[in-house]
């Protein structure tokens, strides 16, 4: 089991390539808020819907 | 001076009609634009507002009554969009400091000091500009 288990692994290791993916690093902001690019820029326009067809949560 | 004679005079008259026991959304938010034309409330890129120094009781509970809104409504559309309420806060704080900010109007970045805006536009946090200002 044991080395059937181990043959498997490096198998796998020996055939797979060795993949580098840049990671998905969150920004540090001062805010001490960690937010993602991709999420910024999903609920961009959710952001601006929210403030046009709100303007009252939003008063200048 | 005009202009400002008759904000306050509204000020003054939305007040009174919350001190007769109503309330309105209309009379908090004339509160809160005067307070971000007197430099004592902005908003902050925490998608929130935020008071500067002391303010009278009226300011502040305009403040913390929009702010429960604010927040009730990043909870609802965070929940659809499956992210954090503190993220949708963000994104939507980028938006109000990049456009809905007038000049000589303060705000605040993080927990920096407040500044006021000038002629031009306010530097953003780094995270907004994935938005494409």
């Amino acid at each position: 089991m044991v080395r059937a288990g181990s043959g498997l692994l490096l198998a796998g290791m020996a055939g797979g390539c060795i993949q580098v993916r840049a990671p998905e690093k969150p920004i540090e902001i001062n805010l001490n808020v960690k937010i993602q690019q991709e999420v910024v820029v999903r609920l961009q326009q959710d952001a601006k819907d929210l403030i046009q067809n709100n303007p009252e949560l939003f008063p200048q | 001076m005009t202009r400002s004679f008759s904000r306050t005079t509204l000020v003054a008259a939305l007040l009174g009609l919350s001190a007769l026991g109503a309330a309105p959304a209309f009379a908090q938010d004339a509160v809160i634009s005067a307070a971000k034309a007197a430099g004592t409330v902005g908003e902050q890129a925490d998608g929130y507002l935020g008071i500067k120094g002391s303010v009278s009781g009226d300011v502040r509970s305009a403040v913390d009554a929009l702010n429960i809104k604010r927040r009730a409504a990043y909870t609802d559309l965070a929940a659809k969009r499956g992210v954090t309420v503190q993220d949708m806060a963000a994104v939507t704080g980028c938006q109000t400091l990049a456009s809905r900010v007038s000049q000589g109007q303060i705000y605040r970045i993080g927990a920096g000091d407040w500044q006021t805006k000038g002629a031009g536009p306010i530097a953003l946090p780094d995270y907004c500009a994935a938005a494409g200002q």
